[in-house]
């Protein structure tokens, strides 16, 4: 029996993988001009991540964690571990992603927090609804992971992919008594704690691989995870997220020199408050030498007006000229720039960036995000918040 | 051909070793005699080299025309052979794309389906055949390089022998059926007399050369010639990459669903 065991250990000491990758990051921000809710003009964030990963046979862990600090309190000064990441403030201390996958043949089943992307376009995904964001900067976001079960059932040319999420993790909106949250001015404001919806989520999405075109349509029922707001008394706000249905589609198809790219969604809610609206995009890309292009435009169609104030980057940045260009410079050099530009030019984000890495570990970004409009543009609200980057990272 | 270049992974990577065998012998001696016919001498080159599955880890060093150099690392595994395989590779080096991957569905008679999947967004992004003329993340192989195609879908012929490293090879020039599907316009090989291991490859687009393959070290794993080292040099951009295989290991098991998009992005 004993022999046995040992026998079984080392045999899937033999069948297991393991893997790990990670890195420490530190940001510097620098903000010329302050906003009426924030007169600071620096702020700096350091970020250790790690992600391990441990195959067995047909199972396979994996778990993330992340730390941070900062120097304006966006991130908690506890030291709680959070598994949900709904907290006002970026946990100090969070389980980025902890989930066991088990692949039998053509299925494949995912359980635990993960990550589920949905859409093919680059630009915007409306189609993305099992994708909650880090909003706390509304124009340099992180994914959050949530608690689901995923089932694919996948063939060279065909998957379908059903997901639940028992609760839903709602997207981190910007700190009230920060540059990215705009407030009407002198009016306090204070901020209830939110109404968390506790119903599941689930969707469900079928893509086919063709000989001309790749295509998808999908369907997901709950909750939205950008909220609306409603005011209590006179300045107390209150987030809460309105029931969400939405029926999307996505395609990619090569066209000659550049792939066309395309993503749609409509929007209904039972919720009257709530508008109902359709979001897509059109985008082409093309990858030639050194150089990456992905340009297009999203746009947004409102059916159905609701009353309530909404906070919505995915709708703020619709009716828009999107881009974003790559070019290589040499193996450990690289320039970007990202742009959106509101097709009524009331809001324009230009974003270039320059990359070196060095050696095996070490990598600079410097960019600069340069923001113009008018105030009641979303982008455009945003026009004294034009800011300098600064980031190290040492990944191991 | 130019696929065929980087076969390297495979075909070119991969030729089985003659038998001790007296009959294995007997029809060795008599290959050449009859292998005058270009396409036949690529047919068997791949059937030296057809094994049932692949793994290894990839050593890269990138040198840019200015001779800086850069290390990578990945680790590629591949199952079936040729026009049918299918190949993952992953970056294991530097950190900073460590992660990052493509998966290559290789099939005989068109070019190939690949993906790639990057953990930094959690997305996998289907790379069209327009793009594939593309660096692969910053080596001097192109995503087409990285493909492999089956030999029915070129047309060859015979131009001539030369040797390459002091061994005696045929020079055959390949050229793509469907032009339209391939960055190159032909592509010439050296493939050696001696154990029908390509040594080397020149891709063209019109009548310029603009990648060359040089393969070197060639050692016998497992039964198939094997040419350990591989030298693609953009000669365009006059920089190069010395891909170095270790760990290098055949036939071993392999699942047909470790190569898929789900697979893929774990």
């Amino acid at each position: 029996m004993k022999s046995s065991a040992l026998c079984l250990l080392f045999c899937l000491s033999l069948t297991a993988q393991f893997t790990q990758r990670g890195y420490l990051e530190t940001t510097a921000i620098a903000y010329p001009e302050t906003a009426p809710n924030d007169s600071s003009h620096a702020a700096g964030e350091s970020l250790f991540r790690y992600e391990a990963f441990y195959k067995l046979t047909n199972f396979r862990f994996a778990g993330a964690v992340d730390a941070r600090t900062d120097t304006h309190l966006e991130t908690e000064r506890t030291l709680d571990l959070s598994w949900w990441d709904r907290t006002r403030q970026r946990p100090a201390f969070t389980i980025r992603r902890l989930s066991v996958t088990y692949t039998r043949g053509k299925f494949t089943f995912e359980a635990g927090k993960q990550f589920i992307r949905w859409g093919k376009a680059d630009v915007l995904n409306p189609t993305d609804r099992f994708a909650p964001r880090d909003f706390v900067n509304v124009i340099d976001t992180d994914f959050l992971g949530i608690t689901a079960a995923r089932l694919t059932y996948g063939t060279p040319s065909d998957s379908i992919d059903l997901v639940c999420a028992p609760r839903l993790t709602p997207s981190r909106v910007p700190l009230l008594n920060q540059r990215w949250a705009i407030l009407p001015p002198g009016v306090p404001i204070h901020e209830l704690d939110p109404a968390l919806p506790g119903a599941p989520q689930y969707g469900a999405r079928w893509n086919h691989i063709g000989a001309i075109a790749e295509y998808s349509f999908s369907f997901y029922n709950g909750f939205d995870n950008l909220p609306l707001y409603r005011a209590e008394l006179r300045a107390d706000l209150q987030r809460y997220y309105p029931q969400m249905r939405m029926y999307g589609a996505d395609a990619a198809m090569p066209l000659g020199p550049v792939t066309f790219k395309t993503e749609a969604a409509y929007f209904t809610s039972t919720n009257p408050q709530a508008d109902e609206y359709a979001l897509y995009v059109l985008q082409l890309e093309r990858q030639a030498g050194e150089w990456s292009f992905v340009g297009g435009y999203a746009g947004q169609v409102v059916t159905s007006h609701g009353n309530s104030l909404a906070f919505s980057p995915q709708r703020g940045f619709t009716r828009s000229f999107v881009a974003h260009a790559g070019y290589t410079i040499d193996t450990n050099r690289s320039l970007a720039l990202e742009a959106i530009i509101r097709q009524n030019g009331n809001g324009i984000l230009l974003k270039p960036e320059y990359t070196q890495s060095f050696g095996q570990h070490w990598r600079i970004t410097a960019a600069l995000a340069a923001i113009r409009g008018q105030p009641p543009d979303f982008i455009g609200q945003y026009h004294q918040n034009s800011h300098g980057i600064l980031t190290v990272r040492y990944s191991f | 051909m130019n696929r065929l270049s980087v076969t390297w992974v495979s075909q070119q990577v991969s030729q089985q070793v003659a038998q001790a065998l007296l009959p294995a012998l007997f029809f060795l001696h008599l290959i050449p005699s009859f292998a005058q016919d270009p396409r036949q001498i690529i047919e068997e080159a791949q059937r030296r080299g057809r094994v049932t599955s692949q793994r290894y880890e990839g050593v890269l060093e990138v040198f840019s025309a200015a001779n800086k150099v850069s290390k990578k690392s990945w680790t590629t595994d591949r199952l079936g052979s040729f026009g049918n395989s299918k190949a993952i590779i992953r970056f294991t080096a530097p950190a900073e794309v460590k992660g990052v991957a493509l998966l290559v569905v290789n099939h005989p008679d068109r070019a190939s389906d690949q993906w790639m999947w990057t953990p930094a967004i959690g997305r996998d992004r289907r790379i069209a055949l327009q793009d594939r003329g593309t660096r692969f993340f910053g080596t001097d192989f192109s995503f087409e390089d990285l493909e492999e195609r089956d030999v029915n879908q070129y047309d060859y012929r015979l131009t001539g022998e030369e040797p390459i490293d002091g061994a005696p090879c045929w020079r055959i020039e390949a050229r793509p059926r469907q032009t339209k599907t391939s960055q190159y316009t032909f592509a010439r090989i050296w493939v050696r007399k001696d154990n029908y291991v390509s040594a080397q490859y020149e891709n063209f687009i019109q009548d310029q050369p603009v990648r060359r393959l040089h393969q070197t070290d060639i050692q016998n794993v497992q039964g198939i010639w094997t040419p350990r080292t591989l030298e693609m040099t953009d000669l365009r951009r006059k920089s190069r990459t010395i891909l170095r295989l270790e760990k290098l290991e055949y036939n071993i098991p392999m699942q047909d669903e470790a190569f898929t998009v789900q697979a893929l992005r774990q």
